[in-house]
């Protein structure tokens, strides 16, 4: 029986993906005030931003209850006798918890891993997609754990924010704290270093910010795979993958939008690149 | 919501107590914050000491009453106080004395009202009163009070608790008030140590003193922002500090005006308090022999205290090395101008050395800096075309890795700045900004300094003058004008960003109008407008 995968919405990683590759995500929750929504499933990345940047309430987040994650292992028990879990990493968020909470709940003979990524969006999402075709091709529940512990290593995000407005109000930025402050409008440079937000250096243009991401992606010797993701501006990840053809055959560039759990924090404009790099043998 | 109407000697003791043990437990904090008036690092351990010399004469007393314990308290303070923060508190003691006198017990309308005794007091103490500091901090507590017990409600937590907060804003407000604090990057020790003693006593009130064992008296955030600039930077140049003078005179029918007005000229922050048998003196004196011996014409001298400041002041610098933050790659611009200094502190810049056109900075300025920064790795940014041989000169003169990126105008440093990578080892960030530099274009606005012809061009005195990357380019008759010029000999068609840095002698509202005419030349441009404060400089204006 193969290996069932399971992640939850921060890995941005799109439904065709998923069903593709036969991956379950749990949802995080989105806060409108009393409205509530489950990530991507009940409310769009458009309709979201929109709001963020609309509206008057400030959105909040919450993990998935475990109750979530229960219902999905209870499901896949059924089917499996081995689940992986990789969910994003604990210092963003409790939904690590929830997951391992879950698990000691399992009524089903089944064998459950669950694994705190210590990263988000298509750097966890391109761990997932690794671990799910090694699945796909057989890979035990041990073989996958390791795969993915090694897969953490290799699996670098960097994002362009095009504001610290929302950096500076979701609070959550661990080490980017000192990109705040700024008397001129700056760009930041982040990326997630140990488990957190961190920053890597500041542009002051978009154009700015694309060359870094760029020449950050030129930088990396062995690509295994590429993710392009974006909050509001698909034109501008458009030409981005476009740039990126030149290192990377774009046919297999994944591309993704930012959750908006994330998106919250990073605010519309924002933009990231992954690369998981390939083993060195 | 616990409410208590007031309180006896008894449990004015405890109060004294449970304050004390607070402030205890920040005094280190507290005299790393310490800066002025002599950046000595002593102010918590100081009012620690004035404040245990309290209590101990407060158990002395047999009796029970609030006017007794206080009077206790503020005799204590007065024999045991040390340093000016101490002396200062003592004289807040003896104004609260005053206002509790006769009193068995006191409530939030007799607290209000002492506190105002003790602010006046706190100021009579001192010759030339200086605000943004524990002087501002008990006036402005005091005043709180008051207009709680005016609004009505005069429970004693509630008086303490607007008391507190505003001693919290009051503290945070000091770097904004005084510069030498604003400089240092951090709030007046004198007022958080007086906040923290008042923060004690509200939570004594509250009845969290179980709670208070596990927790730490906070050092409150600063209402603007701060950067830590270096101890170094804070006592620029070689200013003697000499002997911190102090000692209790005893005797009798002594004036402490006319002791004062005798000691003025012997020294500076000097502070004479008490009554006419006991007097603390104060002082930072070059010769505290002259100052003793005149001492001792007039009663007997006990607990003579004469401790050097210029060691005092070493020992000090090296305590505040060591609780700099750790950075692997520091940074050190050399930057004139306060608003151009907080845009670089705003980037990250690890240290300012003060200097730019007509200041140069020593190469011992520099050097100095490179020491004091807590990285065995550096990167000067001169920031000037005659500072970056001075710079180059710090490389031979020190162990530690310097590298000097010469950035010859302020653009270009902060585009460098920018440029740095928090992840990059310090090769990659030494080409990193070099490159980076590269991409920036600099114009000038100045007035030329007097008539001239050059570079072909015919330039009258007091003229706007305008130069591109260093170069003189253009002149005009006035300073839109003359940008103009320059700004037609770009091509801007591949530019996105546009910084305006206005100088100290210039209006905001001016630049203003430079902002709206590049604008409406060229709408792709993104136009921002900063304070630099530079000197001679009326505009700095960077192109990206």
């Amino acid at each position: 029986m193969a290996v069932k995968i399971v992640t939850d919405s921060l890995s941005d990683i799109t439904s065709d993906i998923a069903e593709g590759l036969g991956i379950t995500i749990v949802p995080l929750t989105v806060l409108f005030g009393h409205e509530s929504f489950l990530d991507r499933v009940t409310i769009t990345t458009d309709e979201f931003y929109d709001r963020l940047i609309h509206g008057t309430v400030w959105p909040t987040t919450t993990q998935p209850p475990p109750s979530a994650f229960l219902e999905v292992y209870n499901k896949l028990a059924k089917e499996t006798d081995e689940i992986l879990v990789v969910t994003l990493s604990s210092k963003l968020s409790g939904t690590y918890q929830s997951a391992l909470n879950a698990k000691s709940l399992v009524e089903e003979k089944c064998r459950i891993e669950v694994i705190d990524s210590q990263t988000v969006a298509m750097g966890l999402g391109l761990i997932i997609i690794a671990a799910a075709k090694k699945a796909q091709a057989g890979a035990n529940l041990d073989e996958l754990t390791g795969l993915v512990r090694r897969a953490m290593t290799r699996s670098h995000l960097v994002a362009y924010f095009d504001t610290l407005k929302y950096l500076a109000k979701g609070g959550r930025i661990g080490k980017a704290q000192g990109l705040l402050g700024s008397l001129l409008s700056v760009k930041p440079i982040l990326t997630v270093k140990d488990g957190e937000m961190a920053p890597l250096s500041r542009v002051r243009s978009l154009s700015a910010g694309m060359d870094y991401l760029y020449n950050f992606v030129a930088g990396c010797p062995r690509i295994e795979e590429l993710a392009v993701e974006y909050c509001t501006t698909p034109d501008e990840a458009e030409r981005l993958v476009e740039r990126l053809g030149s290192l990377f055959p774009k046919e297999r560039i994944y591309r993704s939008t930012i959750s908006p759990v994330v998106g919250t924090h990073a605010g519309p404009g924002a933009m990231a690149v992954t690369v998981l790099e390939s083993e060195s043998n | 919501m616990k409410q208590i109407n007031s309180i006896n000697g008894r449990e004015l003791k405890e109060m004294l107590a449970t304050a004390t043990s607070w402030l205890e437990k920040s005094a280190s904090d507290i005299d790393a914050l310490n800066v002025f008036p002599v950046p000595d690092g002593d102010t918590g351990t100081n009012m620690l000491l004035t404040m245990r010399s309290s209590i101990e004469e407060a158990h002395l007393t047999g009796d029970s009453s609030v006017s007794a314990v206080a009077q206790a308290i503020a005799k204590g303070a007065l024999m045991g106080a040390r340093g000016n923060s101490g002396v200062i508190l003592s004289q807040i003691w003896r104004g609260l004395a005053q206002g509790l006198q006769d009193k068995k017990s006191f409530n939030g309308s007799d607290l209000a009202g002492a506190l105002q005794q003790a602010s006046t007091m706190a100021y009579r103490g001192i010759s030339n009163p200086v605000e943004g500091t524990i002087l501002t901090v008990i006036r402005e507590a005091s005043e709180a009070g008051q207009s709680q017990v005016d609004s009505g409600s005069d429970d004693l937590i509630s008086v303490m608790e607007a008391v507190v907060n505003a001693a919290n804003e009051s503290v945070a407000n000091t770097p904004t008030l005084l510069p030498v604090l604003r400089e240092a990057g951090v709030v007046d020790a004198g007022g958080q140590g007086l906040y923290t003693i008042l923060e004690g006593a509200l939570r004594y009130l509250r009845g969290e003193v179980e709670q208070m064992q596990f927790r730490k008296p906070q050092i409150i955030v600063s209402s603007i922002p701060l950067t830590v600039r270096l101890p170094q930077m804070i006592a620029a140049g070689e200013e003697i500090y000499g002997y911190c003078t102090e000692f209790l005179l005893k005797g009798v029918e002594l004036s402490p005006e006319k002791i004062e007005a005798r000691l003025r000229r012997k020294g500076k922050s000097l502070m004479v308090v008490g009554d006419d048998s006991t007097v603390r003196v104060h002082v930072h004196t070059l010769e505290p022999g002259n100052v003793i011996r005149y001492a001792t014409s007039l009663g007997t001298i006990h607990q003579i205290s004469i401790r050097n400041m210029d060691e005092q002041h070493r020992d000090f610098l090296e305590m505040q090395k060591a609780r700099m933050p750790e950075v692997d790659i520091a940074t050190i611009a050399v930057v004139s101008g306060d608003g151009l200094a907080d845009v670089f502190t705003s980037l990250g810049v690890t240290a300012i050395v003060p200097g730019g056109q007509t200041m140069n900075p020593s190469t011992k300025d520099l050097l100095q800096a490179v020491k004091a920064v807590a990285s065995g790795k550096v990167i000067i940014l001169p920031n000037n075309k005659n500072i970056v041989l001075t710079a180059e000169q710090v490389l031979s003169l020190t162990d530690k890795m310097v590298e000097i990126v010469p950035t010859q105008t302020i653009p270009q440093g902060v585009a460098a700045l920018l440029s740095f990578d928090y992840e990059a080892d310090f090769e990659t960030n030494v080409q990193l900004m070099k490159e980076a530099k590269s991409a920036v274009k600099t114009i000038e606005i100045t007035r030329a300094i007097r008539s001239a012809h050059l570079d072909g061009l015919s330039i009258k005195k007091r003229q706007a003058i305008g130069l591109l990357d260093g170069e003189l380019l253009a002149a005009g008759n006035n300073t839109i004008d003359t940008l103009n010029k320059i700004l037609a000999k770009l091509d801007l068609r591949k530019s996105e960003i546009i910084t305006i840095y206005y100088g100290a002698d210039t209006e905001l509202a001016e630049a203003e109008k430079v902002n709206s005419s590049i604008r409406e030349q060229y709408p792709h441009l993104q136009v921002e407008v900063v304070k630099g404060g530079q000197p001679h400089y009326n505009y700095i204006i960077s192109i990206e």
